[in-house]
């Protein structure tokens, strides 16, 4: 009986396992009405996301005009062309680049600097921190107006102020200025967004454990070294998402142009943004998707390079 | 569960399966040929003829003009009950940009406009227009000032305001300085800047921080310039080039008048020059009559008018000024009320209507027989009849062209050499051509 049963259990025991695995995998199979749940964010994202991407590779190939029945194959002759022979592609490119890379640096350093002054949750520290953030809440058209008059040379407040203090010389046509245009819409930019910022850093700030500054401090760091040591690995997260989100945004920095700089702006205003919009504007619709996709490997490159910089500084030090 | 058309169970292998063919059958029509969903783009038709009726929607930039079509729509809806009107307004700039798009689509745009140039001509290109050469709304217009509307000899669109762009004066300052005798030459006209800055006064309020606005001094600068009436089109088809002779004459012109434009000129918008000139710090305002009203809102109450630099001399002058014919309305060949909206258009079209129009914007008009009551456009009435050219800037088919030439003579007064302003733009010009 022993041996039988010895031989009868393990086919019982079989059974069962069998039994088992169809109820967890009858129970792991997901009904598959549930795939229709997330077929409305599928169709959404095919149709205004993967849909017109792959007509952008589809459309830099021709010399569509935007609106005519008949167009073109024209190969890579749209890459080609802005590879070695557009000026303005180019000089948006540089005027983006510079923009970014004063955008980036000025607003994380002051969004930083602030969160460190302001990350105490004291009333005075919560009242300034709601002041710098109130940027933020206004659209970038707005800041766009109330900056254009700021930089007017001769109604707006800096050259008036210069002009009080009998600073003339330094009165300028800011925006007027093909040199240094571009950077006096970054520190626009810079004014728009360092509190928004701020508030990453305050939250990355607080999760850091008061032992760590108290050991620190036993230890007989000052205060930088607190900061280099202690703070600075420890807030790489918001570091992180603060660089990228600040890279994205100056490379979607639209709408503050147009209103800064009109539309279209002037060369000296130009970035990758405007200039692919002026030319879809001028009926080049092939030609502006070739620069769309360029402008995607430029962002993605840029994103890709920027991580890999937060990563080995806040590794290396 | 749930079962398939064969009546098994549809499993996650089977769903995924599904919605792999779905996404790439949705891949496979984004692949759909570029223009492939195109409106027609064949030769116009005439608007279709009926009992005008529906709602309809009217298209345009004009927001300042707003509240003087509304009174006309009422007037029109009164007369013609059966068809209500919509305005649908942009702002000039994004209407340049997109309201070709959103016309083809015909739910906007039943009658609308375009700006002279370009736009006009990539929506004739587009077909957007209906041929309105054998209407008899055509009779209502002055024949040589709707030509802008016109393409291989079809009307398909009638530029409705006629409007000077060059700079505007005011009369009391200019008029004594001049002694009611207008600079007939270049060295006139600067001498007449030098009086006016002696005076304390900024000779020539100039937006150089709005391309769009600073772009209009352009046209007066090279109307007695160039060799030929099509010189913008030359340069774009590239038979002139900017760094011809006569285009660098006009930019050493521009670093002449670089002292008489308020300082740092390059940075100015458009507002601050119409605040300058309107509060009588300057004498002149270099954009175009289009802005008088913006002036006279500003609480100016002085007479103006009109002047174009004379850039040769006088013998060699063959333009006084400048006008261009520009807001051409068309009836949308999309759209499903052609009748309504040509009923519109012929209504605009009147003389009545369009004086309506014309008085209660300060603009004049291509109507015949209008007759003008605000005393703005009384003074610019002579200007009529005098020998003006029309806006050449308005040649230019390729926006990125035009602003690389206009770009030059702003770098100019900015302090860029005239030889290297000439050259900058004229590397542009040829990247355009050759792409």
């Amino acid at each position: 009986m022993t041996e039988t049963l010895q031989e009868r259990s393990p086919r019982v025991g079989d059974g069962e396992a069998r039994t088992g695995r169809r109820r967890r995998s009858a129970a792991a199979r997901t009904h598959p009405g549930l795939w229709l749940f997330p077929l409305p964010a599928l169709v959404l994202y095919v149709v205004f996301f993967a849909g017109p991407t792959i007509q952008a590779f589809q459309y830099s190939i021709t010399d569509w005009d935007g609106f005519s029945a008949a167009y073109q194959n024209v190969g890579a002759t749209n890459f080609e062309n802005i590879a070695t022979n557009d000026d303005l592609f180019l000089g948006a490119a540089t005027n983006n680049l510079k923009f970014l890379l004063v955008v980036v640096i000025a607003q994380t350093v002051l969004s930083l600097l602030l969160a460190v002054l302001l990350q105490r949750n004291s009333r005075s520290s919560t009242t300034l921190r709601a002041l710098f953030f109130l940027p933020a809440i206004l659209s970038s058209v707005s800041v766009a107006f109330v900056w254009k008059f700021m930089y007017d040379p001769n109604f707006g407040l800096i050259n008036q102020v210069l002009g009080g203090i009998g600073l003339d010389g330094l009165k300028s046509s800011f925006l007027g200025n093909a040199s240094t245009a571009i950077y006096w819409v970054a520190l626009t930019q810079v004014w728009a967004h360092a509190g928004q910022l701020m508030v990453i850093f305050v939250a990355g700030l607080q999760q850091i454990p008061e032992e760590l500054y108290e050991s620190a401090a036993l230890d007989g760091a000052s205060q930088w070294q607190r900061f280099r040591f202690v703070t600075w690995p420890l807030i790489a997260p918001a570091t992180a998402i603060v660089v990228a989100y600040t890279t994205i945004q100056s490379f979607k920095a639209f709408d503050l142009i147009l209103g800064l700089g009109g539309n279209p702006p002037k060369g000296s205003l130009d970035i990758l943004s405007t200039r692919i919009y002026t030319t879809f504007t001028n009926s080049r619709f092939g030609y502006a998707a070739a620069e769309s996709i360029v402008f995607m490997v430029i962002i993605a490159l840029v994103s890709f390079l920027q991580r890999r910089a937060v990563r080995l500084t806040q590794h290396g030090v | 569960m749930n079962k398939n058309a064969f009546g098994q169970p549809l499993s996650r292998r089977t769903a995924l399966q599904l919605l792999g063919v779905g996404g790439a059958g949705a891949a496979l029509t984004a692949c759909a040929g570029p223009g492939s969903t195109a409106g027609s783009t064949s030769a116009a038709s005439a608007p279709a003829t009926g009992k005008p009726t529906g709602a309809i929607s009217f298209a345009h930039w004009r927001a300042e003009d707003k509240d003087v079509f509304a009174k006309l729509i009422s007037a029109f809806q009164s007369a013609t009950p059966d068809v209500t009107v919509r305005q649908d307004i942009s702002p000039s700039n994004d209407y340049q940009s997109s309201a070709l798009q959103r016309i083809r689509g015909g739910s906007v745009g039943d009658v609308f406009t375009a700006f002279r140039g370009a736009q006009f001509v990539d929506m004739v290109k587009a077909g957007v227009y209906t041929d309105m050469s054998k209407q008899a709304v055509v009779q209502q217009y002055e024949p040589s000032l709707i030509t802008a509307g016109q393409q291989d000899g079809t009307q398909y669109g009638f530029p409705y305001q006629v409007v000077f762009n060059m700079p505007v004066t005011n009369e009391d300052i200019i008029g004594t300085a001049t002694g009611g005798t207008p600079p007939k030459d270049w060295q006139s006209f600067l001498d007449l800047c030098d009086k006016l800055k002696s005076q304390g006064l900024v000779p020539i309020a100039w937006p150089g921080g709005d391309p769009g606005n600073a772009g209009q001094l352009f046209n007066s600068m090279v109307m007695n310039n160039a060799p030929s009436d099509d010189m913008c089109a030359k340069i774009e088809s590239g038979e002139y080039k900017c760094t011809d002779d006569w285009f660098l004459t006009t930019l050493k012109q521009y670093q002449q008048l670089k002292p008489y434009f308020q300082p740092n000129s390059t940075g100015t918008a458009v507002e601050p020059c119409q605040q300058i000139f309107a509060t009588k710090k300057a004498a002149m305002l270099a954009t175009g009559s289009y802005h008088i009203a913006a002036i006279r809102a500003l609480g100016a109450t002085f007479p103006m008018n009109v002047i174009s630099p004379i850039t040769t001399s006088a013998e060699k002058a063959k333009y006084e000024g400048i006008y261009n014919a520009t807001f051409i309305l068309g009836v949308n060949s999309h759209s499903q009320h052609q009748a309504a909206a040509s009923a519109w258009l012929e209504f605009l079209s009147q003389p009545a209507n369009a004086g309506e129009y014309a008085n209660g914007t300060s603009q004049h008009v291509t109507v015949k027989g209008v007759e003008y009551t605000n005393p703005d456009l009384k003074a610019l009435a002579p200007w009529l009849q005098k020998k003006t050219l029309l806006a050449p800037r308005f040649q230019f088919n390729n926006l990125d062209i035009r602003s690389a030439v206009e770009g030059a003579c702003i770098a100019v007064v900015g302090g860029k050499s005239p030889d290297a302003a000439a050259a900058d733009a004229q590397r542009v010009v040829d990247q355009q051509r050759s792409q």
